[in-house]
């Protein structure tokens, strides 16, 4: 590995990690999209820093475009306010107006501008290394480096100071107020901090793509765990894969470092969103089925209880009576039998002692409506779930 | 470039159709996507067709809009039905579904466009139009397809009015008379992808979202009728597409998506403030209206109460004593006087047999309503 190479997937990773850390809180407060808005509306206010500064890495410039993704956040909700569109609809109107803006205005001054549209959509992570700071003619490392390092570290500091603030405020915004944590501080500071993270990203990932950097590492963690703490060191840790992996991606196919980034954090969030333990789709089709089959079974033994005459617990009769088809019959049969619920002689199913004491534990929670119990009592009766 | 170009110039008039046509149907569905509450999923579905346009180009090689209007079709319409089911089958919210699509495809598709770039004698020259649209691409066979798919997507308008009408205001209501919500669902949201696709080559994928958005919402605040916003909006959204092409044709260097945006979100701000029922304007101008009436009355109110504890009503008052009461201004007294109600001499004012029975019915008013 080259200097450089080691110092873009630096820079990428430090990025990634800066975008992880307000992005966690937008999900969690379902905000998500107005990342959306702030990257695309800070570019007038880039392009216009960039005028006065002739330097995509001026802390004025910065500060310049983070105003204006401030500006966009408090635009989106005067229009709300005014009740004349909704929300969503606030945010769709307003961010592309202020993108097509930014958009004309480098068109315009193509020529004379270090600046194109690709650099907008996509970032320039590969040049970042050329890009050095001096001081006093020593070598420092590249400037964005610093940029991003300086906003991640502040970044850093404010989520220790104000962890327990931000927690409460986003899980019960009425308790933060009540003991006296100002929402409207919070959010405004939580838009801050997110604004200056995109401004420092977007030169280097792009105005879509440091959506992707913001959104999908803190969603893939969402579906894996309850913490906080732990999903804002998950969602750091997707973003460092995206990171090094998609440098390496792109690499291998001479393509865009922040494109292949984003299809990293792709792939790992479909493959979280299929096989996560408990959010996962594969899961949540697995419990349906298993669901099924127990409510299935339930109804079979409260059947079986109600009847004591033999025809009534005939085999062939029950997939009658009760409706079911084959297979299914057979996969209740089976498993009742296989927890020892019920014996066949001669065709005739009964229930065991077992099976009884079921029956009546059961009934008994349905009918005093206790759903939760019921989780309990199959934990204590079933050994082979369905 | 002179305005009668327009009507002489072969290509400016099918590019002048075409983008008139797009607005046009732009603005009729996206009424629905702003009353469904959907106006941000425009702007993933356009996002999300980006990588079909690339796919569409790696398969066939060739740069026919016609692959790259499928490809882009079936892009936007997996992305649709994914952030659905991740609403659906995870807790993960709408919003966070929406972008994490939005900029996942995206940067794939970004991935894949530059991949295409750097592949050699590639004929991909022309497919980064897509991402803020060049208008002066447009063939007359384009237009055509836009107008066939325009003219499709009105008779589904007009065939399922009623049903998708219900399904805007009342979901619940629409199933419980029987109509089929979810196609229904996927009947609506299917030609919003296909307006977005549509618009693609025009505006671009970045902005597309805000020309299905801008004249819809626009149009919403001049009238609560359906089939009225409908109408306006397509009116709104084909104005603002030839308006747009007109000004990006031009200047030099200027693509059309951006400035079709901003013509549409110039018609977004005056109707914001102008419009005579909602808009911001006649609202502070009825505010302010009110305000002084109920100074006027409360003012009025304020010398009945003086004037009924003398047997002459129109007894003279100094206006020093109204002096410790808020509602009052110079403005108030010669307004109430220009009514008649009262009359100003000098320093004093009395209350005219006018003016008493006017309070008088306020004040029995007022009573009422506290009772």
């Amino acid at each position: 590995m080259t200097n450089a190479q080691i110092e873009i997937q630096l820079i990428a990773a430090l990025v990634a990690v800066a975008c992880a850390l307000p992005g966690t809180f937008l999900v969690l407060r379902k905000m998500a999209m107005i990342s959306d808005a702030i990257s695309h509306a800070i570019l007038p206010g880039i392009v216009l820093g960039f005028f006065i500064t002739q330097d995509l890495n001026s802390p004025l410039l910065i500060l310049l475009a983070a105003l204006t993704g401030v500006i966009t956040v408090v635009l989106v909700e005067f229009i709300q306010k005014t009740g004349l569109v909704k929300k969503d609809t606030a945010i769709g109107l307003v961010f592309p107006a202020l993108f097509s803006i930014g958009v004309i205005l480098i068109s315009k001054n193509a020529n004379d501008v270090h600046l194109d549209i690709d650099a907008v959509l996509l970032g320039e992570l590969a040049f970042a290394p050329f890009d050095r700071l001096f001081i006093s003619g020593t070598d420092m490392g590249p400037k964005s480096l610093w940029v991003i390092g300086t906003i991640l570290l502040i970044s850093v500091v404010l989520l220790f100071l104000f962890f327990k603030e931000l927690k409460l405020s986003t899980f019960d915004k009425g308790l933060a107020t009540t003991l006296g944590f100002s929402p409207v501080i919070l959010h405004y500071g939580l838009m801050t901090v997110s604004s200056v993270t995109i401004v420092g990203a977007f030169d280097a990932v792009g105005a879509v793509l440091v959506v992707a950097l913001i959104i999908a590492p803190a969603a893939t963690a969402y579906l894996l765990t309850d913490d906080l703490k732990r999903m804002l060191l998950l969602s750091c840790l997707f973003g460092i894969i995206a990171a090094i992996a998609g440098y390496w991606m792109a690499n291998i196919l001479d393509a865009s470092i922040a494109g292949s980034m984003t299809t990293v954090l792709g792939m790992l969030f479909l493959f979280v969103y299929l096989f996560s333990p408990k959010q996962g789709v594969l899961h949540g089709f697995f419990r349906e089925r298993r669901q099924r089959v127990e409510v299935s079974l339930l109804i079979f033994l409260l059947h079986l209880q109600n009847h004591t005459e033999e025809e009534e617990r005939h085999v062939n009769h029950l997939r009658e009576h009760i409706n079911w088809q084959k297979v299914r019959a057979k996969t209740v049969l089976e498993l009742a039998a296989k927890n020892n619920l019920i014996h066949t002689s001669n065709q005739i199913i009964s229930l065991t002692d077992k099976g009884q004491e079921f029956t009546d534990e059961a009934l008994k929670y349905i009918t005093t409506n206790k759903a939760t119990a019921i989780e309990d009592l199959k934990e204590r009766f079933f050994l082979f779930r369905g | 470039m002179e305005l009668i170009d327009f009507f002489t110039d072969y290509t400016l008039r099918t590019i002048t159709l075409g983008t008139a046509i797009l607005g046009a149907i732009c603005g009729m569905l996206g009424s629905f996507a702003v009353l469904r509450k959907q106006s941000l999923l425009g702007d993933a579905i356009s996002h999300a067709a980006l990588p079909g346009i690339a796919i569409a180009f790696l398969i066939t090689g060739v740069k026919d809009a016609n692959y790259i209007l499928i490809g882009a079709l079936v892009s936007g319409l997996v992305g649709t039905f994914w952030i659905k089911g991740i609403v659906k089958r995870t807790r993960l919210k709408s919003d966070t579904a929406l972008g994490l699509i939005l900029s996942l495809f995206f940067g794939f598709g970004m991935l894949l466009l530059t991949f295409i770039q750097k592949m050699p004698n590639a004929n991909q020259a022309g497919l980064d139009k897509y991402l803020f649209g060049q208008a002066a691409t447009l063939v007359e066979k384009d237009v055509w397809i836009m107008a066939i798919v325009t003219g499709i997507s009105l008779l589904v308008l007009l065939l399922f009015w009623k049903e998708l009408k219900l399904l805007l205001f009342d979901v619940d209501y629409t199933k419980t008379l029987g109509f089929n919500t979810r196609f229904l669902d996927i009947l609506i949201t299917t030609f919003i992808v296909l307006a977005i696709v549509l618009g693609l080559q025009t505006v671009g994928v970045v902005l597309m979202s805000a020309m299905l958005l801008a004249p819809a919402a626009a149009a919403r605040q001049w009238t609560n009728s359906l089939g009225v916003m409908v109408v306006l909006a397509s009116v709104f959204g084909a104005f603002s597409g030839v308006f747009g092409t007109a000004i990006s044709a031009s200047q030099n260097n200027l693509s059309t998506g951006p400035v079709i945006v901003l013509v549409a979100a110039t018609f977004v701000v005056i109707s914001f403030i102008f419009s005579p029922s909602r808009g911001l304007l006649f609202r502070e101008i009825r505010f302010r209206k009110n305000r002084r009436e109920i100074h006027l009355k409360k003012t009025l109110t304020f010398m009945y109460h003086i004037a009924k504890n003398h047997e002459n009503v129109s007894h003279p008052h100094t206006i020093r004593i109204l002096n410790n009461f808020q509602g009052f201004t110079r403005k108030t007294l010669t307004k109430l006087e220009e009514k008649q109600f009262i009359q100003i001499q000098g320093n004093d004012w009395a209350m005219t047999e006018k003016g008493y029975v006017e309070a008088k019915s306020i004040f029995n008013q007022i009573g009422k309503e506290n009772d």
